[in-house]
């Protein structure tokens, strides 16, 4: 279903500077732009894609659909912000929100790693539900930052955050993609039984995709609580978070590193879109797009432009060889 | 009345039979023999239409099998006695036996059907009322049959009838299955113990690792050297 | 706390636990057909809500009346979506069958619920009726006319399906595919054609809930997740694919969680879930399925 192309290595030249001129110009766009409207988008499309790829290495590397992610993104946010408001430094109260994350996957993983495919993703959902609602009745409030600090809000070092945490999810993503665990991952993906029977221990490679995935679910969450002045509590533990996080992934290619990317974006740019005409018609349009995914397309986005691009380069071969 | 021409069958990659060609001609008694894994099962299920070949055709009565979904095979007359009796666990031995008649043909005499297997099953009248779930082997061999039996099929195909039953209730089995062959139902079987399958059948075919080894009348297999050396050498169980 | 105080609490729990119920039944018989859990049911319940909700609005038909109309133009939007959906799913492989079952459920369910966002607007809508504040009292205690009948409706339409369920061939062939197709299949019986009718069914089913929902209580487009919970609950408590069973553990859960409300308040949503929970981990089987389920 995912391939991960193996790419020569002049291929891979040219994305990595690709890539490379990609996060320069992204680290520019402060300097050149005073618009906060579209450093605002910006910093959107780096928290789905955030948000996007640490769902993705559980479900689309190492195949347990989560519907439970915003926990995570949760945990991590009201962790982040508690110890941030209580006065420790944020380059402290942000990793906390990842830890707070981490350790709480690593004891519900126990129990929740034990159920399989469908069940996992019902038992997910449960628990993200526990914690919101949870959250939702003993902090009814709105979490806001004093006064005076408002006055002092930068954007600028909230953007570079994200483009940082953005950049290291999709390094991660990248390198788990090309290592032996995630070769282990894929091979619980593919078929759990077999890959038992050849001697992987599958409890470990999900256990463990599920604690990188609360991670930098967590860390996200904290980044988050960073950025927004004001929200309630519970939103952060709203189901949507997970839901965008599926849409995304599966729309842009789940199991691609590329694909919760251009997921992100499209995502974003149709929810600027519509919101003056159609708000949540991005959600929508996603929905549809999902379910074609789902249907005919699994590999999303990404595969499709493969298709494209082969049949283009067939095209070539037919009529202009020399 | 059945004719399957050359077909091939895999699982997913894994390919079990290859070029397999055999026909079953009315009112009569076909054995299929053979070494477990071979096919047999598969080759069964492939008739019925719960497995599609990649290659090959298969014809009933002259009608292309191709394109005809599961349910149409068992209106025009096809009806497998599944390996593992294949029963409705929960449901009540009446229930069984009534889904059996599910379709038109089966319905519209249904009630006399129904007589005539418990003629041949009496004991199933008696149980008419317990989850098939709860009966012993014997009496759930019978109830396949008696359920099979209720869709009036012209071509009755049974997995291995005398699975897991004593030698008394395998007699009794295989008696029964002569009767119903005599009364006009033509039947192919898969049977692992070659003698009594050569014994009841009018002609066998051996199917080793996906392919026709060998096939004729069952008396001259009888004196056959590799079927007496492969299946008759010691008595099996 | 009073004797009174826990036995309205009761009967209102046991009124809502009853919509519990007929919600997960058609959960139950959707999963025992297809062996997919239809993660969108809270939105056809919903849809069916708002059926009903239409049907008053522009024609005045009092609820009870348009209960048969939304239920049937839901089965029909049922078997629309099996077709188009579910069905080419039908020759994959038992894995990925029910994951992409999950998955697409999963798509319909955002789906719908923009959907009727746009149509209808986030608010909270509500049928009114002549006799919606009537009730009778009984030894000191209030039984609302309106959820008293919920609760009578769900028992009608519970029987009604187990009656469809035992005496009919069709529903038969339903039960016959739910234990084992192949054999199903073997018998003649239309399995593409069985599945679709079943998710109409249950589409149906849920659309009943949906709209004594609407009668008695309130919908809003964002109530289809919390519902579709409240049927996966149910239906794990009682056992994937016990139909019988998920109306006991309906009202049980309601029950339940009405007399929680009492020690815990608002976190009587999490006591539900917590036991769904602790039963999906150590009793897959339900409370009242059987081993090797």
């Amino acid at each position: 279903m995912n391939k991960e192309y193996k790419l020569s290595s002049h291929r891979r030249n040219f994305f990595l500077g690709l890539g490379t001129a990609i996060i320069l110009i992204f680290a520019l766009v402060p300097l050149l732009t005073k618009r906060n409207d579209f450093i605002n988008i910006m910093i959107l499309i780096f928290l789905y894609v955030c948000l996007a790829q640490s769902w993705n290495i559980l479900a689309g590397y190492a195949g347990q659909v989560s519907l439970g992610h915003a926990a995570f993104f949760g945990l991590g946010a009201i962790a982040t912000r508690f110890l941030w408001a209580w006065g420790y430094p944020f380059f402290l109260a942000f990793p906390a929100g990842g830890v707070v994350a981490v350790v709480f996957a690593l004891i519900v993983g126990h129990p929740a790693l034990r159920l399989k495919g469908i069940y996992f993703a019902i038992g997910t959902l449960g628990l993200a539900e526990i914690l919101r609602i949870t959250i939702e009745n003993t902090l009814p409030t709105v979490a806001s930052l004093p006064e005076d600090y408002i006055a002092t809000y930068n954007l600028i070092p909230r953007y570079y955050l994200f483009l940082i945490l953005a950049i290291i999810v999709v390094a991660m993503v990248f390198w788990v993609s090309r290592s032996k665990l995630g070769l282990g991952m894929v091979a619980v993906r593919e078929d759990e039984e077999a890959a038992k029977a050849s001697g992987v221990s599958t409890f470990r490679q999900k256990m463990v995709a599920f604690a990188i995935s609360s991670f930098f679910a967590g860390l996200a969450g904290g980044a988050f609580a960073f950025y927004q002045v004001s929200y309630y509590y519970e939103l952060p533990f709203s189901p949507t978070w997970t839901f965008d996080a599926l849409l995304i992934t599966f729309v842009g290619g789940v199991g691609t590193v590329v694909g919760p990317i251009v997921g992100a974006f499209f995502y974003v740019i149709f929810k600027e879109l519509f919101a003056r005409t159609f708000p949540e018609l991005h959600v929508f349009v996603f929905g549809i797009l999902f379910i074609l995914v789902v249907l005919l397309l699994p590999g999303g986005l990404v595969e499709m432009v493969s298709r494209i691009r082969r049949l283009v380069t067939a095209r070539k071969t037919e009529t202009g060889f020399c | 009345m059945l004719e399957i021409q050359k077909i091939s069958v895999s699982y997913g990659d894994l390919q079990i039979l290859w070029n397999i060609s055999l026909n079953v001609e009315e009112k009569e008694i076909v054995g299929l023999i053979g070494p477990n894994g071979a096919g047999k099962t598969t080759t069964l299920r492939t008739i019925t239409g719960l497995l599609r070949p990649s290659a090959g055709r298969i014809q009933f009565e002259g009608v292309p099998m191709e394109n005809v979904p599961i349910h149409k095979r068992v209106e025009l007359g096809i009806s497998l006695i599944p390996e593992g009796r294949g029963l409705f666990p929960e449901m009540s031995t009446l229930e069984n036996l009534e889904l059996g008649a599910f379709t038109a043909k089966g319905r519209t005499c249904k009630d006399k059907t129904l007589e005539q297997v418990y003629e041949l099953f009496p004991i199933l009248k008696n149980r008419k009322k317990q989850s098939a779930g709860t009966m012993s082997g014997g009496e759930q061999q019978m109830l396949a049959i008696g359920r099979g039996l209720m869709s009036k099929p012209k071509l009755l195909l049974v997995d291995e009838p005398s699975w897991g039953l004593s030698p008394l209730l395998s007699k009794l089995i295989y008696e029964v299955i002569g009767q119903i062959n005599h009364s006009g139902v033509t039947i192919l079987l898969i049977e692992q113990n070659v003698r009594i399958a050569l014994e009841l059948a009018n002609r066998a075919y051996v199917i080793e690792n996906g392919r026709i080894v060998k096939q004729g009348d069952c008396r001259n297999m009888f004196d056959d050297q590799h079927i007496r050396e492969a299946y008759l050498g010691t008595e099996s169980a | 706390m009073n004797l009174q105080v826990w036995a309205q609490s009761l009967i209102f729990g046991i009124f809502v636990g009853g919509l519990y119920g007929l919600a997960a039944v058609g959960l139950s018989l959707v999963f025992g057909v297809m062996k997919m859990l239809n993660v969108a049911h809270g939105e056809l319940l919903m849809l069916g809500g708002y059926a009903t909700f239409c049907f008053f609005s522009f024609y005045h038909i009092d609820p009870f009346l348009s209960l048969l109309p939304s239920a049937f133009i839901l089965f029909l939007i049922g078997m629309g979506l099996y077709k188009g959906l579910f069905s080419p799913l039908a020759k994959l492989h038992e894995e990925v069958k029910i994951k992409n079952s999950l998955l697409i459920g999963f798509g319909l369910s955002l789906i719908f619920h923009n959907l009727a966002i746009r149509i209808w607007t986030a608010d909270e809508k509500s049928v009114s009726v002549l006799y919606s504040g009537w009730g009778f009292s009984l030894f000191g205690l209030r039984f609302p006319f309106i959820r008293f009948a919920g609760l009578l409706l769900a028992m009608i339409v519970i029987f009604a399906l187990h009656q469809f369920l035992t005496k009919t061939y069709f529903g038969k062939a339903i039960r016959a595919t739910t234990e084992n197709w192949e054999s199903a299949a073997l018998m003649g019986i239309n399995i593409e054609k069985t599945s679709m009718v079943s998710f109409g069914l249950g589409a149906a089913l849920a659309a009943m809930a949906g709209t004594i929902v609407s009668v008695g209580y309130a919908i809003y487009p964002a109530m289809g997740l919390g519902w579709t919970l409240k049927a996966l609950i149910v239906v794990v408590l009682a056992g994937l694919g016990n139909i019988g069973g998920a109306f006991v553990a309906g009202v049980l859960l309601g029950a339940v969680e009405s007399v929680s409300t009492l020690f815990v308040g608002p976190y009587m949503e999490v006591v539900g879930l917590v036991i769904f929970l602790l039963v999906l981990e150590l009793r897959p089987q339900g409370l009242f399925g059987k081993i090797g389920e």
